[in-house]
């Protein structure tokens, strides 16, 4: 049995400050395992929290590590990856903490997809404040806020976070441990935001109200509320446990239309004189011709020119191969126009 | 760390939960006297350390082995 993660908890701060049989605990100790067998450590790796009995998380963590005001730690995490890449930034924190108050830069962090990991504590309840319903906590649930039961539908993270790719949301419970380290190892490796959302108990101020005794009790518990899928997924049912990812579709320009216009042969054009030339200046209803590299080309229908003899520096009538070459654009606005004789 | 029969009981760290009593699938574990012990029986699948949220259980290494 390998037990090297410990170099990864402040043991000396141990015991830890959560209940008897908290799944926060768990989640630390997972997290703490996979990320000492991938190999980083505090050279490479930061820990960050929110506030919450699960954002006490990073404090235990022996890495460097943030503990952020309530709500803010997806900005701090996302600032953290923006100003040093080279570093591993993973999110301990909880459900209250994500996905209520933090819920607006949850939507906003996932949407720009940096490369961070998210370990939420979802233990369907606001724990540390002792007990009241949040928009994780199934409808129904009678906690100190909702005594009748909680009468609005929660949110489905599970949709929220898998609606435009690229996306990596993982669904796990504190019981099903090699599902749960499966899920933690993926969301590790995984290029972009990865979110874990772990269903964890929070025995003292949840569980017991809803009748259980000890956390096995409400791990059997989610044994019956989940089922594991297998395989890749886009999406994950109401009580599936599984992996759903996508990467980015690729986006494919629209192949550009180019109009392939056939080479009028010089000889067959009309030939014009610069004293010709001259007198085609818009003036008394005449077209608009001017002359390129030894073409004349009607402008006529050049709403730049319209009603006037001149369009900023270019005049009407005239030879303009040198005035163009010299002109912030390019020839191509010359080309767009119909050839309708040659210079002589 | 206290030694039981097969695990390391940690007593600071324990806050009897009673997980690794509950998840131990042959029943071995029990608490007594605020104190975790263990009768014979032990078939060494490491459930118990698994699953302790504090880290204060630890199946001992089989003499000899690692
Ligand atoms: C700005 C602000 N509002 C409210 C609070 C009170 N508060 C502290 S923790 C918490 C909820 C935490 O819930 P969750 O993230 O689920 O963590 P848990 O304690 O359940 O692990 C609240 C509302 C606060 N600390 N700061
Ligand atoms: S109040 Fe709930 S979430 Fe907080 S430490 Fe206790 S069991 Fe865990
Ligand atoms: S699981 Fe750990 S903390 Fe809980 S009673 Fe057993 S040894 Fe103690
Ligand atoms: S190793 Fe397995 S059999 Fe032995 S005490 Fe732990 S849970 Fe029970």
């Amino acid at each position: 049995m390998d037990r090297s993660y410990k170099d990864l908890l402040k043991l000396r701060r141990f015991p830890h400050t959560w209940c008897p049989g908290c799944g926060i605990g768990a989640v630390l100790k997972n997290v703490a395992m996979a990320v000492k067998e991938l190999g980083w450590s505090d050279k490479n790796t930061v820990a960050v929290s929110g506030i919450g009995c699960s954002g006490r998380m990073s404090g235990y963590m022996n890495l460097d590590a943030v503990h952020t005001p309530h709500g803010r730690v997806l900005t701090s995490a996302e600032t953290i990856k923006t100003i040093r890449p080279d570093l591993n930034v993973i999110v301990l924190s909880g459900d209250g903490d994500l996905t209520s108050i933090g819920g607006n830069h949850l939507l906003h962090t996932s949407r720009r997809n940096p490369d961070i990991t998210v370990f939420c504590n979802d233990n369907e309840i606001y724990g540390l404040t002792g007990g009241q319903a949040g928009p994780t906590t199934p409808r129904g649930t009678k906690t100190i806020t909702s005594p009748r039961g909680e009468p609005y539908s929660p949110l489905r993270l599970g949709h929220l976070l898998t609606q435009q790719a690229p996306y990596f949301y993982a669904r796990t419970t504190v019981y099903h441990l090699n599902h749960f380290k499966k899920c933690i190892h993926e969301a590790l490796v995984w290029k972009g935001f990865s979110f874990v959302d772990i269903v964890s108990d929070c025995i003292e101020l949840n569980g017991r109200r809803l009748g259980f005794k000890t956390a096995h009790q409400m791990f059997k518990w989610f044994d019956e509320r989940f089922h594991i899928v297998e395989g890749e997924r886009d999406h994950l049912g109401e009580n599936e446990l599984g992996i759903a990812r996508a990467v980015e579709e690729e986006v494919v320009p629209p192949a550009e239309k180019v109009e392939e216009k056939p080479e009028i042969p010089m000889a067959s054009l009309k030939p014009f004189t610069l004293e010709e030339l001259h007198r085609f200046d818009g003036t008394g209803g005449k077209p608009i011709y001017i002359a390129y590299k030894g073409k004349v080309y009607d402008l006529s229908s050049s709403p730049l020119f319209q009603g006037e003899k001149r369009m900023r520096c270019h005049i009407a009538g005239k030879d303009l191969t040198k005035d163009i070459d010299v002109a912030p654009h390019g020839e191509d606005l010359v080309f767009k126009f119909p050839a309708v004789g040659r210079l002589v | 760390m206290k030694p039981r029969l097969h695990v390391l009981w940690n007593e600071t760290y324990c806050k009897r939960c009673l997980l690794c009593v509950e998840v131990c699938p042959v029943q071995v574990l029990s608490l007594e006297r605020n104190e975790i012990t263990e009768k014979e029986g032990c078939i060494r699948c490491y459930q118990c350390e698994r699953y302790c949220p504090d880290i204060a259980i630890e199946v001992m290494d089989e003499k000899g082995k690692e």
